[in-house]
């Protein structure tokens, strides 16, 4: 997803129905863009309804996509912070043209590392993640995907997707800038989970790797 | 090694000095890069990086403040209003679902060194 500063401009969506907006992005004067456009996305599910491919793809809806350091705070700043969501809730903020499903074909062959979080840290750490990644600080290249926050019964679980994952140089560099960013203590247990795994298992967040 | 060579001239780097007496004297393109951006540079190509605090400081400008056109409508997720750290608790009893869930509050923020 090359994309000279220069040529940023104005451009329309044409993605396929599940985009509620049509609208243009683009960066206007005082603005700063980003390196690439990210698209918000909210999903929610009744936790008495088993999690089908079907029925994900029906929960999840788009919120809006950004270009500049400026709409991102538009938005972020009407967005409920994810510690104060209820229920089942996952809010997703990916790179454009890449749905947070693990059938998109930007993650057919990625994976995702997870941190658990105990309740009451999950606000700070999004945004600082979201922040991260938005600013570039992973420095891989072209691989990540985009980020997940998901607000569970009895702890919180922080995402971050990459596109290969058996590029172990990439998925070390995101995990060694995950604990930089986050602050993370020096045990807290990484996990990473290949999507075809997810797909396997038709489970997030069990069965991962472990990683110390 | 070569057997013969040749001189070229040398003479010192041109510079001149401009006498500035505020900083709105500035050239606008101080400290970029022909072509490049403000924030870095990489070989092969640009990248834009911002670190946590620039970003951060984005957030209070005024072109940062206005809603976004077509912001969905989705209680309990989207709001039309503003939602800082001061105004995060009044949100939250507007629109928190009385589930009987305790939640918690968040862990005061505090700075860290990136």
């Amino acid at each position: 997803m090359d994309r000279v500063q220069e040529e940023m401009g104005c451009y329309h969506d044409n993605s396929d129905g599940t985009n509620n907006i049509r609208k243009s992005v683009c960066a206007a004067l005082g603005e700063h863009p980003l390196q690439y456009k990210y698209t918000f996305w909210f999903s929610r599910r009744t936790p008495s309804r088993p999690a089908s491919s079907l029925s994900y793809e029906q929960n999840i809806r788009q919120i809006g996509t950004i270009g500049t350091v400026e709409q991102f705070w538009r938005f972020y700043s009407h967005l409920i912070r994810p510690g104060d969501l209820s229920g089942h809730s996952d809010f997703h903020l990916f790179k454009e043209g890449i749905k947070p499903m693990w059938e998109d074909e930007c993650n057919r062959a990625g994976g995702k590392w997870i941190i658990r979080l105990r309740k009451g840290l999950s606000s700070r750490l999004w945004e600082n993640i979201i922040l991260a990644m938005l600013g570039e600080q992973f420095m891989v290249g072209e691989e990540i995907c985009g980020a997940v926050v998901s607000i569970r019964f009895q702890e919180d679980i922080l995402s971050i997707w990459n596109k290969t994952s058996s590029d172990h140089t990439t998925t070390s560099r995101i995990r060694d800038t995950l604990r930089r960013v986050l602050n993370l203590p020096a045990n807290t247990i990484m996990e990473y989970k290949t999507h075809d795994d997810s797909l396997r298992d038709n489970s997030s967040y069990r069965n991962t790797k472990i990683s110390l | 090694m070569s057997t013969s060579r040749q001189l070229s001239e040398s003479r010192a780097i041109p510079n001149r000095t401009v006498l500035i007496s505020d900083t709105t004297q500035l050239p606008h393109d101080y400290c970029t890069t022909p072509g490049g951006t403000l924030f870095s540079t990489t070989p092969g190509g640009t990248r834009i990086i911002y670190d946590r605090r620039f970003l951060l400081d984005r957030r209070n400008s005024p072109i940062a403040q206005t809603p976004p056109a077509h912001l969905p409508v989705i209680p309990g997720v989207t709001s039309q209003h503003v939602l800082s750290e001061n105004q995060k608790n009044s949100a939250n009893n507007h629109v928190k679902n009385h589930d009987g869930k305790a939640t918690t509050g968040d862990d005061a923020q505090f700075e860290m060194d990136i």
